[in-house]
């Protein structure tokens, strides 16, 4: 994507002087020593460093999954540290969508189900009545788009890795988040499978989705449109 | 909606959950078998023995027994709320067949027939004459004798399995009862003598009461031989009068009331000969009249009730147990929830909704085993006993005809809430820890 047009986009994310530290037995370690970060609308941004580095923990923060000890992450000009519980679940549900190294899809739901599980938890059991059908319509165009449509009845342990990364990519993308939050997205699959998920997320990120991807690879991570480089506990690049 | 669509997918699918149903469904099983057929051996008991002894008793543990009685029976009878009274002696005497030396100790019980019919059950526990309870001693072999009435275990003989060998006719059979008189002053009446009254009576029918310790040892008499053959003296006496209520008249309102007029009576009768032997009177209702035998049956149930308490805390501890191995096992799924915006109570009610789905059908199933057992207990007993001779209650000790099997609806309703709330607590803990829990710590790095 040209620099110049993305630079003229909004903001959408935005992390300032991020710190995060845990207490490992006696010792506190820190992790991040204010990690700064802006993304803007429609990027694809790729955080790279070393194992250890706080990539992944810097990640959870952008997507409210977790809170720093000090600094503070903004979305769309609004504030992490004055949202409450319930904007920050909404948050979670609306605006961003994840996309774990190990899939993390759900053993008793279907292919189907696990896509448009977000959907189930935005609703309860009457507002679920109203918008099923929609819910899983959307979710089967994204098992669609991402070849799946034959294994919608089919359970996780019965796909390949390549297979549930796209469905767990499905369950990201089904309430349109505005931001695409990838934690090591290819880190365990073989790289055949990994590049196709990987022009899954370029394909994403041409049709206008923001895109942080988290990883070690250095060729995965060039495949993104702006890499940073996370080192002890900053972003350097 | 995901809850629902995870509680059942939970329920379903994880084996675990199945051990934890089938667990606390047994328990419910348990639960329920036992306190349907105690509380029915425990209602039977006290309804055979209130039948027996009617709603009040006025009544002495003296043998001596009290006078003035007739005077007290015209009150009370007169005494609006009270349908019935009938005079009774309560004594001990020896008993042999005629043509037999050997004799045994029984208990003896003069009445009214006619008034104890009224006042008690005693009608319907005769079997010859149940339909005629004036000819209750009224021999039909020989009409100018005195006729008695045994307790059914005197006279007939039963099988293991409680059953009786009934004859059409009472059987032609002479009985000597021998007595020991007291008088006024509670001493032997025939002191420097021989102090014992004997009478011939016909065996005329039967009682069955269905109270193994009366039917066992009691012979009835009409209430003025049982006076003369026990009491000596010339003011006439009984040691109980036994009072049945209007049904509108509350038990306790109808004792209260008779033990009034019973303080007014014993005031009015102070310097009467032998008024002395007035206070020793007592006004009872029948449960404290019978508590001697009602008592350790309703301290078993009580016991009975408490175990049951140990099991539903073992139940809430398995619970316990397989919610916290679930939650443990599922903490990915937690992880994966909060992160595409479940709320922690969210998450809290997902575990609190499932272990009360496991309560719900555990319970149903429980209930469900339970009365189908119940509904058979009787055949499994008799096949039991005819296969292997193991009978669950001897019939000899415990006066049942069946093995009590009905379930009171309120019962299993009390049964199935508390292992509905058992699974609650069990879970609570579990589904506390599932709702604290941080995504982060069970998303990163672990694999699916």
């Amino acid at each position: 994507m040209n620099e110049t047009s993305t630079n003229k986009r909004p903001l959408i994310l935005k992390a300032e002087n991020v710190h995060k530290s845990y207490r490992m037995g006696a010792t506190r370690v820190k992790v991040l020593k204010g990690a700064n970060l802006s993304v803007r609308e429609g990027e694809f941004v790729a955080v790279i460093g070393a194992s250890g580095s706080g990539k992944s923990t810097f990640l959870h923060i952008l997507g409210a999954l977790d809170r720093p000890n000090e600094g503070d992450v903004s979305f769309d000009g609004h504030y992490f540290s004055r949202m409450g519980a319930r904007e920050l679940n909404h948050f979670r549900n609306e605006m961003v969508g994840f996309v774990f190294q190990f899939y993390h899809l759900l053993d008793e739901l279907n292919v189907l189900e696990n896509v448009y599980l977000p959907a189930m938890v935005s609703c309860g059991v009457a507002g679920w009545l109203g918008t099923r059908g929609a819910a899983k319509a959307r979710a089967r165009e994204l098992l669609e788009t991402m070849g799946l449509q034959d294994r919608i009845r089919h359970k996780p342990y019965q796909l390949s890795g390549g297979e549930r990364q796209r469905v767990a990519i499905g369950r990201a993308l089904m309430n349109k988040p505005r931001l695409l939050l990838a934690d090591e997205p290819t880190g365990n699959l073989d790289s055949a499978t990994g590049n196709g998920i990987l022009e899954v997320f370029e394909q994403l990120n041409r049709a206008g989705q923001t895109i942080v991807m988290v990883t070690h690879d250095e060729r995965v991570a060039h495949r993104a449109g702006r890499v940073i480089t996370l080192a002890d506990g900053r972003v350097k690049s | 909606m995901y809850k629902l669509t995870l509680i059942i997918r939970y329920l379903v699918k994880r084996r675990i959950t199945h051990f934890a149903v089938l667990t606390v469904a047994l328990c419910v099983f348990i639960v329920v078998v036992v306190m349907t057929v105690m509380s029915g051996l425990v209602g039977e008991f006290k309804q055979k023995n209130h039948a027996f002894v009617g709603d009040c008793v006025v009544g002495t543990k003296s043998l001596v027994g009290f006078p003035y009685y007739e005077e007290f029976m015209q009150t009370l009878e007169r005494t609006e709320g009270v349908e019935a009274v009938s005079a009774v002696v309560k004594n001990y005497a020896l008993m042999r067949r005629e043509g037999d030396a050997r004799n045994r100790g029984v208990e003896i019980i003069g009445l009214d027939p006619v008034k104890h019919g009224q006042t008690t059950n005693f009608g319907q526990t005769l079997y010859h004459q149940a339909g005629d309870v004036t000819k209750a001693f009224v021999p039909a072999y020989e009409p100018n004798a005195v006729g008695c009435v045994l307790g059914i275990d005197l006279a007939l003989w039963r099988n293991a399995q409680s059953q009786y060998t009934y004859d059409a006719q009472p059987a032609e059979i002479g009985l000597i009862l021998t007595c020991f008189p007291l008088n006024a002053r509670g001493a032997p009446a025939g002191a420097g003598s021989v102090p014992v009254s004997t009478k011939r009576f016909q065996y005329n029918d039967h009682s069955h009461s269905g109270i193994a310790g009366i039917d066992g040892s009691t012979v009835y008499i009409p209430l003025e031989w049982a006076q003369s053959l026990c009491m000596a003296g010339v003011l006439k006496r009984v040691t109980a009068l036994h009072v049945k209520f209007c049904p509108a008249v509350s038990l306790e309102q109808g004792c209260i009331r008779v033990r009034t007029l019973w303080d007014q009576f014993r005031q009015s009768k102070q310097g009467a000969s032998n008024a002395g032997l007035l206070d020793t009177v007592t006004v009872e209702t029948w449960k404290e009249y019978r508590r001697a035998v009602i008592a350790p049956m309703e301290k078993e149930e009580a016991m009975l009730s408490v175990m049951f308490g140990f099991v539903g805390i073992t139940t809430v501890f398995i619970v316990f147990v397989v919610f916290y191995m679930i939650v443990s096992h599922k903490t990915k799924d937690i992880g994966v929830l909060k992160s595409v915006g479940a709320s922690s109570q969210s998450v809290m009610v997902l575990f609190s909704g499932f272990a009360a789905a496991v309560g719900v059908l555990a319970s149903c199933t429980g209930v469900a085993a339970a009365l189908l057992f119940l509904s058979n207990i009787n055949r499994i007993e008799n096949w039991l006993f005819e296969r292997f001779g193991f009978q669950l209650w001897d019939r000899t000790i415990y006066a049942i005809g069946e093995i009590p099997h009905h379930a009171e609806f309120s019962v299993l309703a009390v049964i199935v809430l508390c292992a509905i709330v058992a699974c609650q607590i069990g879970a609570l803990v579990p589904a506390y820890c599932a709702a604290r829990l941080r995504p982060v710590e069970t998303l990163h790095g672990s694999r699916t």
